[in-house]
């Protein structure tokens, strides 16, 4: 390929993107950076233009804040957690697809059905399944463990409330792994496959040597991607636990959005925002330069 | 798929060129530029067509001065069916349209949560029969914090979206503060929504879900003060009532005070009861639950003991005291004869058990009382009884005395928006809506606005209508409740006030969180939000709100010393 | 062969319990679409005397039964369907396009760079609630309030992301060969893009299509920020959460009915996601 891209190129593929996320995007940012560098609360009775100025005493603030710093140790935890199982599970799945069988296409629609609801239903389907009336214990669990399963009050322990998010998460987002594996495997060229197995290749040789390398960018991709989504968490801790009990289950989402929507501390929220932000962003930068390499 | 490139390239490194910048900071102007023309060309039509009004005023100017001269002008009629307040409310429109301060066909925007369609609906289908100039529209959000951010959104951004909104008492000190809520004692003076004499909202409700700082900024739409709800047959159960004496040597009857509720509760959890649907009986049901309402039990026997929120001189938080070590005890003492799931569900599994026979003793809204006589699945419609809330016994002056106090938590109350076009006009469409007659309609033709004018408890006129929506036997007591009923945290922050509180009884009830850390915890965090508005501006919200609290709890406060 | 047949049981084993795991949330909804008032906390699967009324009260407003006979939300919900299948195809379609041309100057001329790849990431990683405040006042300028326009550039500009990072991985795996080869033959470099990247490349642009219509059409906190009376559909159902208690059935019944129109884009697109790397295609 010539190294400088020709015009039309270059064009198109620089300056839409520019003026979508610039246009859209950028002066709202600026707008929370100068929120979080003054003291402002809509409460406080003066327009946001005339905030008195705060500097760094917002994030001096957040980094002494305990719920804020365990807030973020445990969504990291649920993000190391779920992500790494939805990988494993949409990657098995995604391989035991790749055989062509009857009504193979409706096996998929069902497959990423959970995709199609929006969180806030999971969720609520989730938080009426764990209740002592719901399904799980008066069910499911009757097959497992017995009657013993009706005293088993989801919400009530830290640890098992953050399971049922785990659970919820799992559900939801496993399918998103599962479709980026499976359209990956789906385009490994035939040709490959066929000549590995004319050499006599095991099929797990075939998938270790063949196919896993052949995706792995797209393993990649699919990790940062749902990696950051999961660190976001919000619909499910919000209706199932409500970060109870107490705080135990409140992720970072969940305590931004109640310092900036409930409490209205918007300059607090804007800087602990900023701070979460600088954490993923160098932490990702280094994700990526390691998964993806460099180019 | 690695990636193949073509031999001899070298991976361009990051270079942040001022060609670069300017690329960007140029694509952001004329991005800015396009959506703002994109935005102004596709912006949803405004309702109100201004045309109307010059048409109007043309043609009446015209009539008149073709017309031979007359004497009077036709008669304003004077709506005799309508009470007083509701006729000055509909004259009062009818001048501001006469006087062109409000355009015929113009639309007030009510700000509303969504699900309770039928009372504003009724409001807004009597406001129409007598002023159908004005249309009133309902933006409807799904849930009450929904409300709460729609509305602080609109206090920075001042678009003038919405002419009313309707919302919690609780957060009336944020929206004034905010500057979102208008001021409307004036509009008091002028057109008098009787809030003094015998149709008055009852005192202290009347005062403190409408004052804030001395001025009045709401009209209040609605009572929720609590009441004890009991299983009447369970508690007359001549049976029970042996057992009952034999073990705790007095007589089974409506608790007095706390003590006397734990008591019961251990009762009739201890006899392992099951409802028609199979679930278990527990003696009490109190609000524990991690969304909002924890705090509301916790404050309801914190004041009843004599504790205050706030140093009346100071702003020094006061709940790490004794009297708010006593409310955990007894909460903590009724945990075993409550259902786990109080510390877990949401707020209408109360109502959820109570209407299924799985609660004998429990607290709520008047929409529990509604629900359980009304309600096709509720299985206590003949056998609910109401009281006062359970109180704690004090001494004051020497003799003991118990104290009691229900809480009144949310509370709807109507407000202006400062950015309204039509500020007086929304005004008195919350004076129409809110009339002895007006307002009873409203009132019984839904479930979340609930009764708060004395004289629909007294006066023959109303009475009837009000007792054959809630009973006789409720309506009485419910009378006596609110007068002896304190506000919700009206200042500024209350919400996170609560929600802080909330959190920290939520955790001490699932036992993540011992009292006493419980208690300097929220101490320190209820201190860092004064600080964080200004001790002093706090402390003048704090001390008008105090003056308003019922009199039961100022006396203990006085009793203590914490009020001179 | 033994380990053959094994194998090959065991993985229809975990797809079947894989299924079913997807599957009994699903029926659980349905059922609970089915239910009436007093059900809707019970653990049954099935209802015991189910009833339409869930459905009915979508689109025409009006009582459920006597307690709840207040709760009647407004709009029927046809028009905040209609109205969030024009904002996600909209965003949809402008995200993918502008993702691919930036997707593949990125593949193979490093134009924008990678610094400005990574960068894109930042609009994925800000956890959303405090963007709310600045978006409002940004948006009330520019009068995109309660206005479609404003929802689809937000949500392409925060999701084109997606698409930049999930077509560049595809298109990076088309050997470059093919374009040189069609340059040589005197295609013009838009051609190439045109009748060779796209072909190739198509499960990409319908992976990251699907995703990105599916959080337009999921997003909740922005779309109820930025809208008062033209509510998108995600808004709609979260009214079903209303100040008598949550309506869990006629809730239910919504989604359902929301998740209808993703479902059959899912069930469509699904043979664009087998290319096959057909040789021989480059040609034309």
């Amino acid at each position: 390929m010539p190294e400088k891209p020709p015009r039309p190129i270059k064009i198109l593929s620089s300056l839409p993107l520019n003026l979508l996320l610039n246009g859209v995007l950028i002066i709202p940012f600026i707008i929370m950076i100068y929120l979080a560098l003054v003291k402002w609360s809509p409460l406080v009775g003066v327009n946001w233009w005339n905030a008195p100025f705060g500097g760094v005493v917002n994030f001096q603030r957040a980094l002494s804040d305990s719920r804020f710093i365990e807030a973020l140790g445990r969504t990291a935890l649920f993000v190391a957690i779920v992500v790494p199982l939805e990988l494993l599970i949409g990657l098995l799945l995604a391989y035991i697809l790749q055989k062509p069988f009857r009504g193979k296409r409706f096996v998929i629609s069902l497959l990423i059905y959970p995709l199609m609801l929006p969180p806030v239903v999971v969720a609520t389907v989730f938080y009426l399944f764990f209740q002592p009336y719901g399904p799980v214990n008066n069910i499911f669990l009757q097959y497992v463990i017995g009657p013993r399963a009706l005293n088993i009050y989801w919400f009530l322990d830290p640890t098992l409330a953050f399971i049922t998010i785990i659970v919820a998460d799992t559900w939801q987002w496993t399918p998103f792994m599962f479709l980026i594996m499976y359209s990956g495997l789906s385009a490994v060229p035939k040709r490959l496959i066929e000549a590995a197995e004319v050499l006599g290749a095991s099929e797990w040789t075939i998938f270790w040597k063949v196919r896993l390398p052949l995706i792995k960018p797209l393993i990649s991709v699919a990790v940062i991607l749902r990696s950051l989504e999961a660190f976001k968490v919000f619909d499910y801790v919000y209706v199932m636990t409500g970060g109870g009990p107490g705080t135990s289950t409140e992720s970072i989402s969940l305590y931004i959005y109640r310092l900036a929507i409930l409490y209205s501390d918007i300059s607090y929220a804007a800087a602990v925002s900023l701070i979460v932000l600088a954490i993923i962003f160098i932490v990702s930068y280094f994700a990526v330069k390691i998964l993806v390499g460099r180019r | 798929m690695g990636g193949e490139k073509a031999s001899g390239e070298k991976p361009k490194k990051f270079d942040p060129d001022r060609r670069q910048f300017v690329i960007t900071i140029g694509s952001a102007i004329v991005a800015l530029g396009i959506g703002y023309a994109l935005g102004y060309l596709t912006k949803p039509v405004e309702r109100i067509t201004t045309t109307v009004t010059k048409t109007v005023t043309q043609t009446v100017t015209q009539t008149v001065t073709a017309a031979p001269p007359s004497p009077t002008p036709t008669p304003v009629p004077e709506y005799p069916e309508l009470s007083d307040v509701a006729r000055r409310a509909v004259l009062g429109v009818k001048k501001l349209i006469a006087d062109g301060v409000v355009p015929k066909g113009a639309t007030l925007r009510i700000l509303h949560v969504a699900g309770s369609k039928a009372q504003l609906e009724k409001a807004i289908e009597l406001w129409s029969k007598y002023v159908p100039e004005i249309k009133v529209e309902l933006i409807t959000m799904g849930t009450e914090p929904d409300v709460y951010t729609k509305a602080m959104s609109e206090a920075v951004t001042k678009t003038g979206a919405y002419d009313i909104v309707t919302i919690f008492s609780t957060w009336l000190g944020d929206l004034v503060e905010a500057g979102l809520a208008k001021d409307i004692t004036v509009y008091f003076s002028k057109y008098d929504p009787e809030y003094v004499g015998p149709n008055a909202p009852i005192e202290p409700l009347g005062s403190y879900t409408t004052l804030y700082k001395g001025k009045r900024y709401a009209l209040t739409l609605d009572s929720d003060v609590f009441t004890l709800t009991y299983r009447k047959d369970l508690l007359n159960n001549p049976k029970y009532k042996e057992e009952f004496k034999a073990t705790y040597g007095y007589d089974l009857k409506v608790p007095d005070t706390w003590e006397e509720v734990i008591n019961i509760a251990e009762f009739f959890t201890n006899k392992k009861l099951t409802s028609p649907r199979g679930g278990r009986v527990w003696g009490a049901y109190f609000y524990v639950e991690p969304a909002f309402a924890a705090y509301i039990s916790w404050t309801n026997i914190f004041l009843e003991a004599g504790g205050i929120l706030f140093d009346l001189e100071t702003m020094d938080p006061k709940v790490d005291s004794p009297e708010g070590r006593y409310a955990f005890d007894i909460l903590l003492k009724l945990k075993p004869f409550m259902p786990p799931e109080a510390i877990s569900a949401a707020w209408a599994d109360l109502y959820d058990k109570y209407i299924h026979g799985e609660s004998v003793l429990t607290a709520a809204w008047p929409s529990l009382t509604k629900m359980a006589i009304s309600s096709p699945d509720s299985v206590v419609k003949e056998v609910t009884g109401t009281a006062l809330m359970p109180g704690v016994k004090l001494e004051i002056g020497g003799k003991p005395t118990i104290i009691r106090a229900s809480p009144n938590p949310v509370n709807w109350v109507g407000i202006v928006s400062n950015y309204s076009k039509y500020p007086e006009a929304s005004y008195l469409f919350l004076q129409f809506m809110t009339a002895p007659d007006i307002g009873l309609e409203v009132i019984l033709s839904g479930v979340i606005l609930d009764l708060f004018r004395e004289s629909w408890f007294k006066d023959p006129k109303y009475r009837p209508k009000a007792a054959a929506g809630y009973g006789a036997e409720f309506l009485d007591a419910y009378l006596e409740s609110i007068k002896i009923s304190y506000p919700d945290f009206i200042i500024r922050g209350g919400p996170e006030y609560a929600s802080k509180l909330t959190t920290a009884v939520n955790a001490v009830m699932a036992g993540t969180m011992d009292p006493k850390t419980a208690l300097s915890t929220v101490a320190a965090e209820w201190d860092s939000i004064t600080k964080k508005y200004g001790r002093d501006a706090q402390l003048e919200a704090w001390r008008a709100l105090a003056q308003l609290f019922p009199e039961p709890i100022k006396m203990a406060w006085k009793a203590k010393g914490y009020m001179k | 062969m033994l380990r053959r047949i094994l194998t090959n049981a065991l993985m229809w084993l975990v797809l079947i319990i894989a299924v079913v795991w997807t599957v009994i949330p699903v029926m659980w909804m349905i059922s609970l679409s089915f239910k009436t008032y007093g059900e809707w906390r019970t653990p049954s699967l099935l209802p015991r005397n189910p009833t339409l009324d869930n459905y009915i009260m979508l689109f025409s407003p009006q009582a459920l039964g006597i307690f709840i006979a207040y709760t009647a939300i407004l709009e029927p919900i046809v028009g905040p369907l209609s109205r969030t299948l024009i904002i996600s195809a909209t965003a949809t379609v402008i995200a993918v396009m502008i993702g691919f041309f930036t997707a593949y100057g990125a593949s193979r001329y490093n134009s924008p760079g990678p610094f400005t790849l990574f960068f894109t990431l930042l609009t994925r990683m800000l956890p959303p609630a405090t963007f709310v405040t600045p978006i409002v006042i940004y948006f009330t300028t520019l009068y995109l309030i309660d206005n479609i326009i404003g929802l689809i550039l937000l949500y392409a500009a925060t999701t084109v992301t997606y698409a930049i990072w999930i077509l560049k991985g595809f298109i990076d795996a088309i050997p470059v060969e093919w374009e040189e080869a069609a340059l040589l033959e005197g295609a013009s470099p838009l051609q190439v893009l045109f009748k060779v990247i796209i072909p190739i490349a198509r499960p990409g642009l319908v992976v990251a299509g699907l995703f990105i219509f599916l959080m337009a059409w999921t997003e909740l906190l922005f779309a109820l920020v930025l809208t008062n009376l033209n509510v998108p559909l995600s808004v709609q159902v979260s009214k079903y959460v209303t100040a008598v208690g949550a309506l869990w059935g006629v809730q239910a019944a919504a989604a359902l009915l929301s998740s209808i129109i993703p479902l059959v884009i899912g069930y469509l697109i699904q043979r664009h996601l087998i290319t096959g790397f057909t040789f021989g295609l480059v040609r034309g």
